[in-house]
């Protein structure tokens, strides 16, 4: 039962990071940066619950709003441009948050000892959750009530005027501009509501694994963040989650039994099921018909 | 700062400058690709090291030049399976989804080189014995301005191909109007996989020179080529087959400046500045393809 | 649409279904012992390595007899080993699946060191505390070996080899036997939790003994141009060098050195790279190399262990790492005969409880090579020697006295 419970904290937070992913490619960008947003807010709620002594809900909050701002800023400059360049310059703004905390040292001497990141050591003692006791069962309640609370707002924010300008934005960036759209205003909300709730996600990795660094947060991360969305559908946030559930618990613990041939069949699955259903599991046939052959 | 300081910063920046003509070399198939499909084939790094490891087949069979051949054809053989695989049956207009299945087909081609070869580097022939050869006071290394001279002959073949011969005219028919070019009786299914195979070749080789560089072929060279080739390809120009060199060769030697400057831990921070601030203030590279697309 | 629909759902039930199947088992009295660690990827080769000694080293105890529950009845002895992909959270989800299972008393591993931390992490810190929520299960670690590791958890305890004892007496050796020796460079694997704290002990221990440090070279686990990092060692022209990385870029520099011809008089590695890889990747150029290590076949155990692994599978063979996990089996099975283990699905807790005690009351353990001592944070002692990589083998340079 523990065990359902530990992958359940799992699907939770990658459906999170997932989610994340889901804002901005809504508006028909593609992001490589959701990684950074999870190890900012990793690093800040770590660092304060367990250097600053701060209780869980202000820190992961803390957390939260940092990566969300810095998404804001690095918004502005980065959606200037657009497809594949987005896609390199997103990708260079994860690694550099990678690289910084690579060489980012600051530790304090509490009651259990020197705590605080260590640069390319990682950052460990974020024991918060095993010294306040809390059961896995209370974690799994902690992650999935964010979850249900990101997919309310989501879902709201979908059906509201914001969702619209969104989608608008995302399916055609000329016409949404001539019907006077702001661009601008539209991309940088969506990337940094994405920001805030990747950097929520990364705050609840960080107390889920008590220890982090700067290996967890690769291109690898990012690139899962995407394939969430993408494989489960981009018109339906239920998509993100049955992605998450079948990437997470289908692929990779339930196909152990196969042994060592489980990481390569990740990679030809995703193939297989770009293959046969490319715009995503859930996606409703929008009727486009006019995609053509390559 | 003594005479022996620039004496060793500008050996590092020559240095830098011969090893970024692999990354020109991989900048160029990435750049082809983009050019005739506009879609970005993330494989094609993993691909590249592919074929040079199975040209470690021919190994002690045939001798050293062979070997490369061998790998070039393996290359070729492999870019024609990636468009099978990820490109020939999915839709044109959806970018996210060809984007998703060269990322599984990465992760596929990386876990299957780990699984065969268990991880353990392959050692890789060098392409001639030893061959600094000696300018004033600074080494060149023989066996990359041989890798500079291969990709200087590959842009003036790949140039003289797309203009002159039919190939090349149906290549640059087929990314202008597939529709027309069909109308004309050109295969876009057949002229699309030779584009392929074509890069495959130039691919094959930049694997082979880049393991014989180093010394020794591991997993581990995939993901860096990828980011490597896709930062060469933007800072370029989309497209732009000079462009791929010239850029190729600035980011060898940023890399090896900046190492020097700041050392290891900050190197890559500022190779991804450079590229964001190239995004933000020159989106179309250093020599925009004509069109000027994203 | 619907058709689609239907075979998407059969496969999802004949996956699932497989799975389940797969887990039900023939019935017998055995008794598990698991392991977790990487078994593909990169790295795979070590968490298939450990699985297999693992096995061999069951195997052997199964010939005679098996092992003694507390109840007096004898079982088999079955290995149970998961994959982590050297990956923090999938550590963490396979411990919660070895412990959640109820016969699983005690497990091996996890391989790599940064998957290690997390997981001690996520443990009981200490015993008895009921106001700390986590995992109460104990863990012998073969191979993860990144310094300090078991002081995390009274539940951790750990059979590596302490590299702050192996490179002081390595340096005291070269500086006994090489007392001309003057200067030292260090060249480090920065991004890789085990190489880069190694390598702290490896420049305290140069400077220790008489060596004068002058300076590093960095570079990243995935780097492949390491012409700024050999200039540099080339100008400063130390008499010993040593390079603490994995194999794949210790052969990028060492080939990178034969390139600008930088001969230091002796070249110091890193433990982890003892093993059959780096003499794979550049054998010619790691002639010379000297590298202290806690396995070699040269006792008449070790001769045996290492043809027990041969004969189970002769893909593999015994190095360093898993040959802690051998020795780590045999231990076990004392302490559940010690500890009168009963192996009952109901007395799971219980079980896991003695096991923790019979290791935390241990002084001391059989290794391969001699005595395992123990430390007061649940290290271990080990003897070791050194080796040096000579015409694509690796020989026994010297055996110093423990």
């Amino acid at each position: 039962m523990d065990f359902y419970l530990g992958l359940a904290q799992v699907i939770g937070i990658h459906t999170l990071l997932g989610l994340s992913a889901w804002c901005v490619l809504h508006t028909g960008q593609v992001s490589i940066a959701q990684g950074g947003f999870f190890a900012i807010g990793a690093y800040v709620a770590g660092m304060l619950t367990s250097m600053a002594g701060w209780p869980l809900a202000p820190a992961l909050a803390v957390g939260a709003l940092a990566a969300g701002a810095v998404a804001v800023a690095v918004g502005f400059p980065a959606l200037r441009v657009k497809g594949l360049m987005l896609v390199v310059a997103t990708t260079a703004f994860a690694e550099i948050v990678r690289l910084f905390f690579f060489n980012f040292k600051w530790r304090v001497q509490t009651a259990e000892g020197l705590i605080g990141p260590d640069a390319s050591l990682g950052f460990g003692g974020i024991r918060y959750f095993p010294s306040h006791a809390w059961s896995t069962l209370d974690v799994n309640l902690l992650i999935w009530a964010l979850v249900g609370a990101t997919l309310v707002v989501l879902a709201w924010l979908d059906r509201s005027r914001v969702g619209t300008l969104w989608r608008a934005v995302g399916e055609d960036e000329l016409a949404a501009q001539s019907a006077g759209i702001n661009l601008t205003a539209a991309k940088v909300s969506a990337f940094g509501i994405g920001g805030c709730i990747a950097g929520l996600a990364g705050g609840v990795f960080a107390h889920y694994a008590t220890h982090i660094e700067h290996n967890n947060f690769g291109i690898l991360l990012a690139t899962f963040a995407i394939a969430y969305p993408i494989i489960g559908g981009l018109s339906s946030l239920a998509g993100t989650l049955l992605a998450v559930i079948f990437v997470q618990g289908v692929l990779l613990e339930g196909l152990r039994f196969i042994g060592d041939w489980r990481s390569l069949l990740f990679g030809a699955l995703i193939v297989a099921v770009m293959l046969v259903r490319p715009s995503g599991l859930l996606q409703r046939s929008l009727g486009l018909g006019l995609g053509r052959r390559a | 700062m003594d005479s022996l300081y620039f004496l060793d910063l500008s050996q590092s920046v020559i240095d830098g400058v011969l090893f970024g003509a692999i990354y020109a070399l991989i900048g160029i198939g990435f750049t082809l690709i983009f050019g005739v499909m506009h879609k970005i084939n993330l494989a094609y790094a993993a691909a590249s090291i592919g074929a040079a490891y199975l040209s470690l087949l021919v190994v002690n069979v045939f001798p050293a030049p062979a070997v490369y051949l061998v790998a070039a054809l393996a290359g070729g053989a492999l870019g024609w399976l990636i468009y099978l695989v990820c490109f020939r049956f999915l839709p044109l207009d959806n970018p996210m989804a060809t984007l998703m299945s060269t990322l599984g087909m990465l992760l596929a081609i990386e876990e299957l080189i780990s699984h065969i070869t268990r991880g353990m580097p392959q050692n890789f022939p060098a392409l001639f014995a030893s061959t600094n050869i000696e300018v004033g006071p600074y080494f060149l290394r023989g066996d990359l301005m041989f890798v500079f001279a291969l990709g200087c002959v590959a842009m003036v073949g790949l140039l003289q191909l797309l203009k002159r011969s039919r190939l090349g005219l149906a290549t640059r028919a087929v990314a202008e109007q597939a529709v027309a070019a069909q109308l004309c009786g050109m295969s876009v299914n057949n002229t699309n996989a030779s584009t392929f195979v074509i890069a495959g070749f130039l691919g094959g080789t930049a694997g082979a020179m880049a393991g014989a560089a180093i010394g020794v072929l591991s997993p581990l060279m995939a993901l860096p080529l990828t980011v490597k080739g896709l930062v060469v390809t933007v800072i370029g120009g989309l497209g732009s087959i000079p462009g791929a060199i010239v850029a190729g060769l600035l980011v060898g030697a940023c890399e090896n400046f900046f190492q020097f400057v700041r050392g290891v831990g900050e190197r890559d921070i500022y190779v991804m500045l450079m590229l964001f601030v190239f995004l933000v203030f020159r989106p179309g590279g250093l020599f925009a393809a004509p069109g000027g697309r994203d | 649409m619907k058709q689609r629909h239907k075979i998407y759902g059969a496969t999802l039930a004949a996956v699932v279904g497989l799975s389940v199947a797969a887990a039900a088992q023939a019935q017998e009295k055995t008794f598990k012992i698991y392991g977790f660690g990487a078994k593909s990827g990169v790295v795979g080769i070590f968490g298939q390595q450990s699985e297999v000694a693992m096995q061999a080293a069951a195997a052997i105890i199964n010939k005679s007899g098996g092992v003694t529950l507390g109840d007096g009845s004898k079982a088999k002895l079955v290995v149970e080993y998961l994959d982590d992909r050297c990956n923090a959270e999938e550590g963490i989800n396979s411990l919660r699946r070895i412990a959640s299972q109820n016969d699983a008393v005690v497990a091996i591993g996890p391989t790599c060191s940064n998957v290690a931390e997390p997981v001690f992490g996520v443990l009981q810190k200490k015993v008895g505390d009921a106001s700390d929520s986590g995992l109460q299960f104990p863990l012998y670690t073969d191979v993860a070996a990144k310094g300090g590791l078991a002081s995390m958890s009274q539940w951790a305890f750990r059979n590596v080899p302490s590299e702050a004892n192996m490179y002081k007496a390595l340096f005291e050796w070269v500086k006994a036997t090489h007392p001309e020796y003057q200067s030292f460079w260090g060249g480090v694997e920065k991004d890789f939790a085990h190489s880069n704290a190694t390598y702290n002990v490896i420049k305290t221990q140069a400077g220790n003994n008489g060596l004068q440090v002058l300076g590093q070279s960095e570079w990243l686990l995935n780097d492949i141009n390491f012409s700024n990092q050999v200039r540099e060692m080339k100008r400063a022209n130390a008499d010993v060098v040593a390079i603490s990385s994995h194999p794949f870029t210790t052969c990028g520099v060492l080939k990178e050195m034969a390139r600008q011809n930088v001969k230091p008089k002796l070249i110091v590695g890193l433990t982890s790279s003892s093993s059959m890889e780096t003499l794979q990747g550049c054998g010619a150029q790691a002639e010379g190399l000297l590298i202290p290590t806690s396995f070699a076949p040269v006792t008449e155990e070790a001769k045996n262990a290492a043809a027990a692994v041969q004969a189970l599978n002769s893909k593999y063979n015994m190095d360093l790492h898993n040959a802690a996990a051998f020795e780590n089996v045999f231990t076990l099975k004392e302490l559940v005969e010690k500890q009168k283990v009963m192996g009952r699905p109901d007395t799971v807790q219980a079980d896991r409880q003695k096991m923790r005690d019979g290791l935390a009351a241990l002084k001391q353990t059989t290794g391969l090579l001699g005595k395992v001592g123990r430390t007061d944070d649940r290290e271990a002692i080990k003897p070791f020697l050194f080796v040096q990589a000579k015409g694509g083998n690796w020989t026994v340079a010297h055996t110093p006295a423990q």
